[in-house]
């Protein structure tokens, strides 16, 4: 009742001043947090703070043992914090009753962690049936959990987690976390032990599911990719849980606020960017050294000669790419159709620059050739044109920062 | 068939019914008093790692001690009768239950038990509704270990002026050599050795109704 009534109060805050629903407040607050483990020298957690917007997907990300898990589990005070405070939806929860903060708090972890003894139904249940829901509404939020996670209530309710696959498990974690409707949830690696189709899947079923929910949601992994893609926000941890970035997926790219996070986000970063670019979108040269393979010999060495380009593609009659030539192949005594090097690395303009890119490595010449859907030649992609292509894809404040980093005092000394 | 003919006397079938409900009684009330000492002993044992080793070691010790001599021993304790042998089962009956039980709760999933406090359970909550039914399997693989050595050692009571099947098994054994005491020997040793296939039953039995589908093998 009472969070009705707050969130009534909210709501008349946001419109009063202004009705600018974009300016979330804050729903978590780690004020100095800090864990010190019994016997060792340094703190685990070394005073971090952090406030955590409402309704966003704040990821924790950091190499292994930079005490993320230790700064998640402090949240539900699974962990007990050696000082600092926390601060839920405006109320300190450092020191109230853990039981009671943590059946306001959905928790999902990697190993996922569901009672073995009590079936599906059982597991999604605990948390209505220790806030002492009475049987029917538990019953109906059960079936209506099962559905949004994707799991047939008649065909899965009476199972027992062994009798699930780890993606069926892993999915009733999340809708068990989610049976008292949290406003709050915690996961650590929630996907980290599922194959990567799968864990695929259920990363995107998750965003979905989370636009409709708009939970404050603090979520562990030691994956980039994967906190690119998860965060509203990203924390970029250092060891002790220092905080070295904290900012948006899209600023941590382009403006990496040290040395640290640039290594972390590393090749990451650019491979991010190369998978939602396409080959349509950039620029391909369209006016490559092209022969035929039943024109004369003669003919293709002078035109490769008097050209600036070291080769030349050979396409048949139906346009399709067949062979590279280059000058030094002319000297064997052959038909064209065996001259150079077979034609491969070929991406269709759909492709998405990544493609290209693993297309080029695979194949010999450097470049990826792009054909149209019936494998017709349209154009020739190379290293530089994807390179050119990220840089101008970066904005002004990439640019600043590229601009800063030539200028770097570690170069000049060098 | 002489073993058969002894077997088929209506008094030697009262007096095998008889010593076997007695028999059954001092194992019951052992048994009993173990799983509840036991359980208690273990789950501190589980809980408080500084009492685990005094725990583990002194209800070993009791089992080995010769049985004759435990059971003599009780009498200057608790008298003649069913009691001293009751108690002195009860001993050796604790320390598979007692292991059983730690180890039973050892080998719940940190992973199962973390997720329950995450969701608000009390420690209270969490062992009753969590760990113990979890750790059941292993516990009652435990208390059933303990229930046939009991069935076995009890025969011994009869030495200390207790009941059970021991006096036909001992009337044998006093009178060896003349005629009928090898079947006295024999009935009472058989009749032991049905009761503890009963009893693996019972607990084959218990095991289907009390272990969930979830965590049976
Ligand atoms: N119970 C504990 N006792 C002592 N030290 C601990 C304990 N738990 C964690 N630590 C230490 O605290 C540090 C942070 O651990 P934490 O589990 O939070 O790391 P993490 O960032 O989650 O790492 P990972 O990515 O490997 O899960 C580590 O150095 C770890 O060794
Ligand atoms: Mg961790």
């Amino acid at each position: 009742m009472t969070d009705q009534t707050n969130d009534a109060k909210q709501y008349d805050k946001e419109t009063a001043i202004g009705g600018d629903a974009q300016v979330g407040e804050t729903m978590i607050e780690l004020r100095e947090l800090t864990k010190r483990y019994p016997g060792e020298e340094t703190p685990a957690v070394d005073r971090v703070s952090m406030e955590i917007p409402k309704g966003e997907i704040v990821v924790f990300v950091g190499p292994s043992g930079c005490g993320k898990t230790t700064t998640l589990k402090m949240i539900n005070r699974i962990i007990e914090p050696t000082s600092g405070s926390i601060i839920i939806d405006g109320e300190d929860v450092t020191n109230i009753d853990p039981n009671h903060l943590r059946r306001r708090i959905g928790y999902v972890i990697q190993q996922i962690g569901l009672f073995p003894h009590i079936t599906i139904e059982g597991n999604v249940g605990t948390v209505p049936r220790l806030l002492g829901w009475d049987k029917d509404r538990t019953n109906a939020r059960i079936d209506e959990l099962l559905d949004i996670v994707g799991l047939d209530p008649s065909v899965y309710r009476s199972r027992y987690p062994k009798e699930l696959s780890g993606g069926q498990r892993q999915r009733v974690g999340v809708a068990r976390a989610l049976a008292a409707d949290p406003p709050v949830l915690l996961m650590d690696e929630p996907f980290g032990a599922i194959d990567p189709i799968t864990r695929t899947r259920l990363q995107n079923e998750f965003l979905r599911l989370q636009e409709e929910l708009q939970k404050t949601i603090a979520f562990v992994t030691h994956d980039i990719d994967e906190a690119i893609k998860m965060g509203d926000r990203i924390a970029i941890l250092k060891e002790q849980s220092h905080i070295a970035q904290f900012a948006t997926p899209e600023e941590i790219l382009t403006n990496p606020a040290d040395e640290f996070v640039e290594d972390f986000v590393g090749t990451g970063a650019t491979l991010k960017r190369l998978k939602l670019t396409r080959v349509r979108d950039i620029e391909v040269v369209d006016d490559a050294l092209i022969g035929r393979l039943d024109e004369p010999r003669e003919d293709l060495q002078k035109r490769l000669n008097e050209s600036e380009w070291t080769a030349m593609l050979l396409l048949d009659k139906d346009n399709k790419p067949a062979r590279w030539l280059r000058a030094p192949d002319f000297r064997h005594d052959r038909p064209a159709a065996e001259l150079g090097l077979p034609a491969r690395a070929m991406v269709e303009k759909q492709a998405t620059l990544s493609d290209a890119l693993e297309e080029m490595l695979v194949g010999s010449a450097g470049v990826a050739i792009v054909v149209d859907g019936r494998g017709a030649f349209e154009g020739i992609l190379d290293v530089d044109s994807i390179i050119t292509s990220i840089q101008t894809m970066r904005d002004a404040d990439a640019e600043f920062y590229r601009a800063a980093k030539l200028i770097d005092p570690a170069d000049e000394v060098a | 068939m002489a073993f058969l003919e002894y077997l088929s006397s209506p008094s030697v079938q009262r007096t095998i019914l008889v010593q076997s409900l007695e028999h059954i009684r001092i194992v019951g009330y052992a048994m009993l008093f173990a799983i509840i000492i036991g359980l208690f002993l273990g789950i501190a044992a589980h809980r408080f790692p500084p009492f685990r080793g005094p725990i583990l070691s002194v209800t070993s010790t009791f089992l080995t001690i010769p049985s004759l001599a435990l059971f003599a021993l009780m009498i200057p304790i608790v008298g003649i009768g069913d009691r001293g042998p009751i108690v002195a089962l009860t001993l050796y009956a604790l320390l598979a239950i007692v292991r059983n039980t730690v180890s039973g709760l050892f080998s719940v999933d940190n992973a199962v038990v973390e997720s329950a406090a995450g969701m608000g359970m009390s420690k209270t909550m969490r062992l009753w509704r969590i760990e113990l039914p979890n750790a059941w399997p292993v516990m009652l693989a435990g208390i059933r270990v303990s229930t046939l050595l009991t069935v076995g050692i009890a025969a011994i009571a009869a030495l200390v002026g207790g009941s059970g099947l021991g006096q036909l098994i001992f009337s044998g054994i006093r009178r060896i050599g003349s005629p009928g005491a090898l079947n006295a020997l024999l009935g009472g040793t058989l009749a032991i050795v049905v009761l503890a296939m009963l009893f693996d039953l019972l607990y084959l039995a218990i095991g289907r109704l009390t272990i969930p589908r979830g965590i049976r093998d």
